[in-house]
């Protein structure tokens, strides 16, 4: 035994530490093949998790189309799992090729969990299998009811396989405290490894952020197939499958900063340096950026919903407030777009008058980001409940309250917004940060009260004609290609963040990266890294929906074939 | 439909190349890794300045709190109509000139805080050399003032990351629990008797609330547990103790805290 462990050791020790990747280099490698499992991994967790809810609208509901849109979305994760698998094949041949030393550190602490994740990635697939290919067999009374507990396991396989890898990665982000550089990997205990500051918080934002991801490419999907359909049929039911999409990644945008703030919470808890480097150091232009690009998402989703409105007969009634919604996006955009600790040389502090400048610096702090975002989520919820009202009328004799309670619950929790927003100026900083939850607990209990109310006073109420599927311009369409592009840039820009933040470590000040990639490039560099993955991720996704286009016909139903649809 | 298809090519394109120029356009700015700093006997002040920028904004993680907010004074800027650092160092105590003043800044926080904020400032000695520490000096001299540092300042040695101490431990080897107390920088953030500041948890009576295990980690695995409450300043105890302290001295200590229930 002795022996084996000393040949193991010789081998180790003759193991080069490095090796290099022809013309990229390896870290350029290493990146493209992480980033694009990572992408196919989010489509292929996200999508489950809406296809199961809209199988169980469809059962519970007695909805059939809900049913077919549920098979649909399956349909499209069958074939990009394959490629999921695939290129994470690729990222683990690459790293154990190119960072062998490094790779063997991390399967010396976490090989046990490796061996757990291929069996549970197996009965994943199978699972899958049985769930597609069982649709159409088990169709009806109790046999539907389990095919459905088919796709909450394939959840939960999914999921598992998710907080197993994401064990990995967050210990080379936050490893143990009580790991040092000379802590033997082999003595660090599994669970001990994978219970790390930042594990659980990155798989509740990763689990959100998937369904995100993954609404804003079945949009994309569905947008195709609209501006490819032949027939008024084939169109309705593509609109309304763009604005499930549409409406589901918005839905879960909204809630992806409150995991996000969490994070970094955790990030900060954990190491003040890194917080810093990632907020205030070299990574604080990245913010302005993602700022745009969430700007981008707001503006584009509130767009497609206020084009939208034009097929809904009585949507005319409200038009007159899209102007002033469209202002408050914009301010607030601005607002969170504004730069303030930004990594600055003497020559650039000298010139702004200080570290922050003397005016747009207020307007750079958390205390007026959050205050911006939360409006600019309360306007957005704002937008999706006039699209809701626009053609019913409520009849239920409380329905003028209803409306002025809901129009009060606006008014409040904008209120609790702002003047926690101005508070934050006059206190210190870690009772600010408390104040962002107040901020956030008042955005979401207006977003659930108005809700309950609205659907309460939709019961029973008059219809002002059905929604008019498929009667969308084509540019709303090419508006929720923008959404797409820009979720899954966006998604490669903040995997850069939280891989950044570690700058020349494998393991933060444990294991450091000594190859020539070691520094962590500027976000001009970073930016053509993520472009030329989103670009090779979706031309993949393209490729892969024309097979499963040419693989078997659309499964749509024409709307109002079988129910009138009046609400959404 | 080719035409439909050109058009989706077009706007995922166009849209990828607007994020790419945007993220080109603004000021680019790469995490280098740190290097050891080599400073020969002939080194002149501006090349020290140049090597004291690069520990200010590298190694040194001084960025960490000055001139990024309010917990510490920004020294790269003016603050108060004073000028940046170089002009206002000369001035800030009685009797002392700006380089003697920036080195007692630096190897000693504790002697002098600049009214207004908290003594939170490491012991710089613990983390630099003294070649890094005076190339600071230097740079930030550089700053609205004239460099004074010169190469026989410098001490003798030459090539260093970290600093060292005398195989003996601090405090001259002393096994005087308050001289180590003292000579390690302790009541610059903790509080002991009437002694001290209040950054970190109170020491008067951590033997109440602390096993002699429990201390002996905190002092050499400073983060592995935080005291509630002092979470905004997990990370700022320096994690060098247990390099700095001889054995004797440490057992010292943790038996003298752990005494004062």
């Amino acid at each position: 035994m002795i022996d084996a462990v000393h040949l193991l050791q010789a081998a180790t020790d003759s193991l080069p530490a490095y090796r290099d990747f022809p013309v990229i280099g390896s870290r350029a490698a290493v990146w493209i093949a992480a980033e694009i499992h990572l992408m196919f991994a989010a489509f292929v967790l996200g999508v489950p998790m809406f296809a199961v809810v809209a199988e169980a609208i469809g059962i519970f509901g007695k909805d059939q189309r809900y049913d077919r849109l549920a098979k649909e979305f399956t349909r499209l994760l069958l074939i990009a799992y394959s490629a999921t698998a695939i290129w994470g094949a690729v990222l683990t041949f690459l790293l154990a090729t190119l960072y062998p030393k490094f790779f063997a550190y991390l399967t010396a602490i976490f090989g046990v969990s490796m061996w757990i994740y291929v069996s549970i990635f197996f009965f994943e697939s199978f699972t899958l299998y049985l769930y597609y290919y069982g649709w159409d067999r088990w169709k009806y009374g109790r046999a539907k009811v389990g095919h459905w507990a088919l796709g909450i396991l394939l959840n939960v396989w999914g999921t598992l396989v998710m907080f197993i890898a994401d064990s990995w990665l967050t210990y080379m982000m936050t490893p143990p405290r009580d790991v040092t550089p000379d802590t033997a990997p082999g003595s660090i205990k599994l669970w001990h490894a994978i219970l790390n500051h930042t594990w659980m918080p990155i798989n509740i934002h990763r689990l959100i952020g998937n369904v995100v991801f993954g609404g804003a490419i079945v949009g994309a999907y569905a947008s195709y197939r609209f501006l490819a359909s032949k027939t008024d049929e084939e169109r309705a039911h593509y609109d309304w499958m763009g604005y499930v999409g549409n409406f589901i990644a918005i839905s879960a945008l909204i809630v992806l900063p409150f995991a996000g703030y969490w994070l970094g919470r955790e990030i900060y808890q954990y190491d003040q340096s890194m917080g810093i480097t990632m907020m205030g150091g070299f990574m604080s232009w990245l913010w302005v950026i993602q700022a745009f690009l969430i700007a981008v998402l707001f503006l584009t989703g509130n767009y497609y919903l206020w084009v939208g409105m034009g097929r809904i007969p009585g949507a005319e009634r409200f038009r007159p407030y899209t102007k002033w919604l469209l202002a408050v996006l914009v301010l607030g955009a601005i607002v969170w777009g504004t730069p303030h600790t930004m990594i600055a040389d003497s020559r650039e502090l000298a010139a702004m008058g200080g570290s922050h400048h003397p005016f747009l610096g207020a307007l750079g702090v958390m205390s007026a980001k959050n205050t911006a975002v939360n409006l600019m989520i309360l306007t957005t919820f704002l937008s999706f409940l006039l699209y809701r009202r626009a053609n019913i009328r409520p009849v239920v004799p409380w329905a003028r309250t209803g409306t002025l309670i809901q129009g009060g619950m606006f008014g409040v929790a904008a209120a609790i917004v702002l003047f926690f927003g101005i508070r934050g100026y006059f206190v210190e900083a870690i009772v600010r940060i408390g104040y962002s939850v107040y901020q956030v607990g008042a955005v979401l209990a207006c977003i659930i009260f108005v809700t309950v109310i609205d659907v309460l006073m939709a019961r029973g109420a008059q219809s002002l004609g059905a929604i008019q599927w498929g009667k969308m311009p084509p540019r709303s369409q090419y508006a929720l290609f923008i959404l797409a592009v820009t979720f899954t840039w966006l998604m490669g820009l903040m995997g850069f963040a939280r891989s950044g933040i570690r700058q020349h470590w494998h393991v933060w000040q444990v294991l450091q990266d000594t190859t020539k990639y070691a520094a962590t490039p500027a976000l001009g560099q970073a930016a053509i890294m993520i472009s030329v993955c989103v670009l090779i991720f979706l031309s993949l996704v393209g490729f892969i929906f024309w097979l499963g286009g040419l693989a078997e016909k659309s499964t749509f139903v024409a709307a109002g074939k079988e129910t009138e649809h009046v609400g959404h | 439909m080719w035409a439909t298809n050109l058009k989706i090519l077009g706007v995922v394109l166009g849209t990828l190349a607007l994020y790419t120029l945007i993220a080109n356009k603004i000021p680019q700015v790469q995490s280098e890794v740190p290097r050891a700093l080599t400073l020969g006997a002939d080194v002149t002040p501006e090349q020290l300045a140049q090597a004291g920028e690069q520990v200010f904004t590298g190694i040194g993680g001084c960025t960490t709190c000055h001139g990024l907010g309010t917990r510490a004074p920004n020294l790269l800027t003016d603050e108060k109509g004073q000028g940046p650092i170089g002009a206002r160092c000369g001035k800030r105590e009685p009797g002392k000139d700006c380089k003697a003043y920036l080195h007692e800044a630096l190897t000693q926080p504790g002697a002098f805080v600049v009214p207004g904020y908290e003594p939170i400032m490491p012991d710089m000695t613990r983390t630099l050399s003294p070649q890094q520490i005076w190339a600071v000096i230097a740079y930030l001299e550089s700053q609205g003032g004239t460099i004074t540092v010169s190469a026989s300042d410098v001490p003798a040695s030459t090539t260093s990351t970290t600093s060292t101490t005398s195989g003996g431990g601090i405090a001259g080897g002393s096994s005087d629990p308050m001289a180590i107390v003292h000579a390690a920088g302790c009541v610059g953030c903790h509080k002991i008797g009437t002694e001290g500041a209040a950054v970190g948890p109170d020491l008067t009576h951590v033997g109440a609330r602390l096993a002699a295990a429990g201390i002996r980690e905190a002092i050499l695995l400073p983060d592995a547990k935080v005291t509630k409450g002092f979470e905004k300043f997990a990370g700022i105890m320096p994690k060098t103790f247990g390099d700095q302290l001889s054995a004797n001295q440490l057992e010292a200590l943790v038996r003298f805290l752990a005494a004062r229930k």
